[in-house]
């Protein structure tokens, strides 16, 4: 407790240093934006970059449309311009987050433009895509909240998705019901976590070891009863697919319809699950007190909060929502469960988790962000686009480094997430 | 005596965490296989039978494939044939060959360790430093260089890229406290990517017809001496170097003044700062030598076991070594023991895969029991002690 003390002490001064430090770093980073994006801009004028859009369903009326690139990149220089004069002026203070939050989608919308090189491409699909990646990453990142919120870090979220995978994979193969992949996913994903929970609550161990183990288990679980039985047993992995559903009337509307209104419905699902933690976490008893242990649990327990039964809760909630999710990744498609099919998923939700500030709705955003960096590395190397495809690939994880570096800036996370609790 | 005794306590948990995720590893083989499966109703015993009777069989080729045949050997005994005699040594020198990247991984994990950082970026660390050894050695290897030097240079660049590569985590949790569990594991894939990358578009690297994305057969560059009187037992000078690691890891871990401020920080960081050590510089440190060691191991390997750079070089070291680093108490030592036992269970493994069928996958889950039995001892020792420690208490009473 002294020691805790000392540092608070200590650290006051430090803390603000740092952070006028950091503030001044942002500018400058700002301003290095500013002028590449100044050179492209200038690099890129007179060229035009070629768009279209289905009007009223998928694959249907195309509405072909280009937008000259200079004016595109003209918007992006001047924004960033502006936010790194808005972060010089006003310092630690500047909302920082928010404005890279905002700059981000037309970011990458005028990177998409530059890079398309004559072709053209689907807007469409590109943002129907988006929506698809931000699912796995937008409910994973709220299994990652909601455990953390209560004190428990949580970086086996990947591990998660994974068994939420394959398990909703069999599920569905088995019984032939669409309905039973999800549902056995998240049931699965629950289990995992409960295991989880007793390793770092009954026995105390070092949570990111536990989760480590739960990643790694989770890799050779996978990859081993795919080559032992889902390969040779292929009957074992070949899901009902969940399909996309069509909204009546909503879904008739020209342009927004196809993109909002007939998707899966997972995404639908995952909006309401994100709302509705949302409102639990900030506007009810349980939520205050779901906080409470994840920031103070010895007060917590001190009026009479049951801190661990709460965070084995919590991690039963996150178990479920991360196996949801992971079911996500072997039933939207056509494949069923592959050999590390989340491919990293888990841990660019926990990214998403530290961008959107341990809130729900940021956190979406953040993945929606994350979605669309995705959707258009997906466009850009199905259209042939002469960028080699592995830097395309790793586009997702640069981004997601970028993002977990915060442009230099710390997030405060919940005080106690990663620390045992200690019921005396 | 008495060392014995505190050698036995030290490696009693370990030993029993293995043999433990061993014994559960045959449950999960026994209730992986269909066939027992679809038994298992009609006929309970049988499925039993046959599913153990599978399970032992599939450890029965681990063990051969990790220590060899004792047919084999008593063949070579019999004759005293150089031939004879390789054979029956392979499997051994091969596990030996198997567990130095971990050995280094190991070693480079558990200086991070030690300093309170997560690192589980060995993967892509290793990775680097095979990227910076291959270069190396397609750079230097060409002739002009005496081979010795050459393979200096190849180590030098190795232990660069993988410090390159761990810097940055490390520069970032320093400063910004940005979680070194997500920024080494995207580099992770970053660093794969980027091999694919280099052995596919880079004229340079590429293997001559250009259809395959890997490298240049590297050994024509620079070949690593062997070490073994029979040649055609590949081990070669990397385990020494690997030995040399372990000892200057444990000099500078326990005997210098640098390293004694990465423990402090490791063990309380807070205090570490109170006493006036930089925790920054330690952080960083900690990455850039933890780096450099998992680099070196990857040059060696890929250039002398490999002797290919791939995408898929790192493989699953980066997990292993993980499980290696808690298994050995991130010592030198124990990470040396702990990885030569990995390296008979890898080199197993593969023959078993071969003779089985059983994937080799299933010594990562193995691996996750391992990391879990180690890190709550009271679990494991639960599971040792617990009769015992019931009768105690009566006979106390």
């Amino acid at each position: 407790m002294s020691v805790n003390a000392a540092t608070v002490a200590l650290g006051d001064g430090a803390e603000a240093h740092q952070q006028l430090f950091a503030s001044r770093v942002r500018a400058g980073l700002f301003a290095l934006f500013t002028l590449i994006s100044l050179w492209i801009t200038t690099s890129s004028s007179g060229v035009q970059s070629n768009f279209s859009l289905w009007s009223d369903k998928i694959g249907g009326t195309n509405l072909p449309f280009s937008v000259p690139v200079d004016l595109l990149w003209g918007g992006v220089t001047l924004i960033f311009g502006l936010m790194g004069l808005f972060q010089f002026i006003r310092g630690a203070a500047f909302k920082w987050r928010l404005a890279i939050g905002l700059i981000s989608p037309l970011l990458v919308f005028a990177l998409l433009a530059r890079l398309l090189d004559g072709t053209t491409a689907n807007l469409t699909v590109f943002f129907t895509s988006t929506l698809s990646f931000a699912i796995p990453v937008g409910v994973g990142a709220l299994a990652g909240i909601v455990a953390e919120r209560s004190g428990f870090l949580n970086i086996a979220i990947e591990g998660k998705l994974l068994f939420g995978a394959m398990v909703g994979s069999i599920a569905s193969s088995i019984t032939g019901i669409a309905i039973a992949g999800p549902i056995a996913g998240a049931l699965f994903g629950a289990l995992v976590s409960l295991f989880l929970a007793w390793l770092g609550i009954r026995y105390k161990v070092d949570q990111i070891i536990a989760g480590t183990v739960i990643n790694i288990g989770a890799v050779g679980i996978t990859s081993f009863a795919y080559l032992r039985i889902l390969q040779p047993y292929s009957e074992f992995n070949r899901p009902i697919g969940i399909d996309t559903i069509q909204i009546p009337l909503l879904s008739e509307i020209p342009v927004l319809g196809p993109i909002l209104f007939s998707l899966s419905p997972y995404f639908y699902g995952s909006v309401g699950l994100v709302l509705f933690f949302t409102y639990m976490i900030y506007r009810t008893r349980w939520g205050l007190r779901l906080r409470a242990a994840g920031e103070q649990p010895s007060a917590a327990g001190t009026v009479g909060v049951d801190v661990v039964k709460l965070r084995y809760r919590a991690m039963i909630i996150a178990g479920l929502l991360a196996g949801f999710a992971g079911s996500f990744i072997s039933l939207s498609g056509t494949g069923g469960f592959g050999i590390n099919t989340s491919a990293g998923k888990g841990f660019i939700a926990l990214a998403a988790v530290i961008f959107g500030a341990w809130n729900p709705i940021f956190a979406f955003g953040a993945s929606l962000v994350f979605g669309m960096a995705t959707a258009a590395t997906t466009l850009l190397s199905g259209l042939g686009v002469g960028l080699p495809p592995q830097i395309l690939l790793s586009i997702p994880y640069v981004v997601t480094l970028i993002v977990v570096a915060g442009l230099i800036g710390r997030v405060r996370a919940p005080a106690s997430a990663g620390r045992p609790y200690d019921q005396g | 005596m008495n060392t014995l005794r505190q050698f036995g306590s030290k490696v009693r948990v370990p030993a029993l965490s293995i043999f433990v995720a061993l014994l559960i590893g045959a449950l999960f083989l026994v209730f992986t296989d269909i066939e027992v499966l679809g038994m298992l109703l009609s006929d309970p015993l049988g499925a039993l039978a046959l599913g153990f009777g599978r399970a032992a069989s599939s450890y029965s080729a681990l063990f051969r494939g990790a220590f060899g045949d004792p047919a084999n050997f008593s063949k070579a005994l019999a004759s005293g044939d150089v031939q004879l005699w390789a054979r029956a040594l392979r499997p051994i020198v091969e596990s030996v060959v198997a567990s130095v990247p971990l050995i280094f991984v190991g070693l480079g994990v558990s200086v991070a360790f030690r300093t309170g950082i997560f690192n589980i970026g060995g993967a892509g660390q290793f990775a680097m430093g095979a990227v910076g050894g291959a270069v190396a050695a397609l750079v230097f290897g060409a002739g002009v260089i005496p081979a010795p030097i050459a393979i200096l240079l190849m180590m030098f660049f190795g232990l660069l890229g993988g410090a390159l590569w761990a810097f940055l985590p490390g520069l970032l949790k320093a400063r910004v406290g940005a979680s070194e569990v997500i920024t080494t594991i995207m580099l992770n894939f970053i660093a794969s990517q980027l091999i694919f990358f280099l052995v596919s578009n880079v004229e340079f690297i590429q293997k001559p017809p250009r259809i395959q994305p890997v490298s240049k057969e590297l050994s024509q560059f620079v070949d690593l001496p062997g070490i073994l009187p029979i040649a055609s037992l590949r081990l070669d000078i990397s385990i020494i170097v690997a030995l040399i690691s372990a000892v200057a890891v444990s000099w500078f871990l326990f005997r210098s003044t640098r390293g004694f401020e990465l423990r402090a920080a490791g063990l309380n960081i807070a205090a570490a700062k109170y006493a006036g050590m930089g925790a920054s510089t330690s952080i960083i440190t900690a990455m850039l030598i933890s780096g450099a060691i998992s680099g070196l191991g990857g040059a060696l390997v890929a250039v002398g076991t490999v002797k290919q750079l791939s995408p898929g070089i790192a493989g699953s070291v980066g997990f292993t070594a993980i499980a290696i680093a808690l298994v050995g108490g991130t010592r030198p030592s124990g990470v040396v023991a702990t990885a030569l036992v990995f390296g008979l269970l890898q080199h197993g493994g593969s023959l078993m895969q071969v003779e089985t069928s059983i994937p080799i996958e299933m010594l990562l889950f193995i691996q996750a029991l391992v990391i879990a039995f180690i890190a709550a001892p009271d679990l494991t020792l639960g599971i040792l002690k617990n009769p015992f420690r019931r009768r105690q208490v009566k006979a106390a009473k």
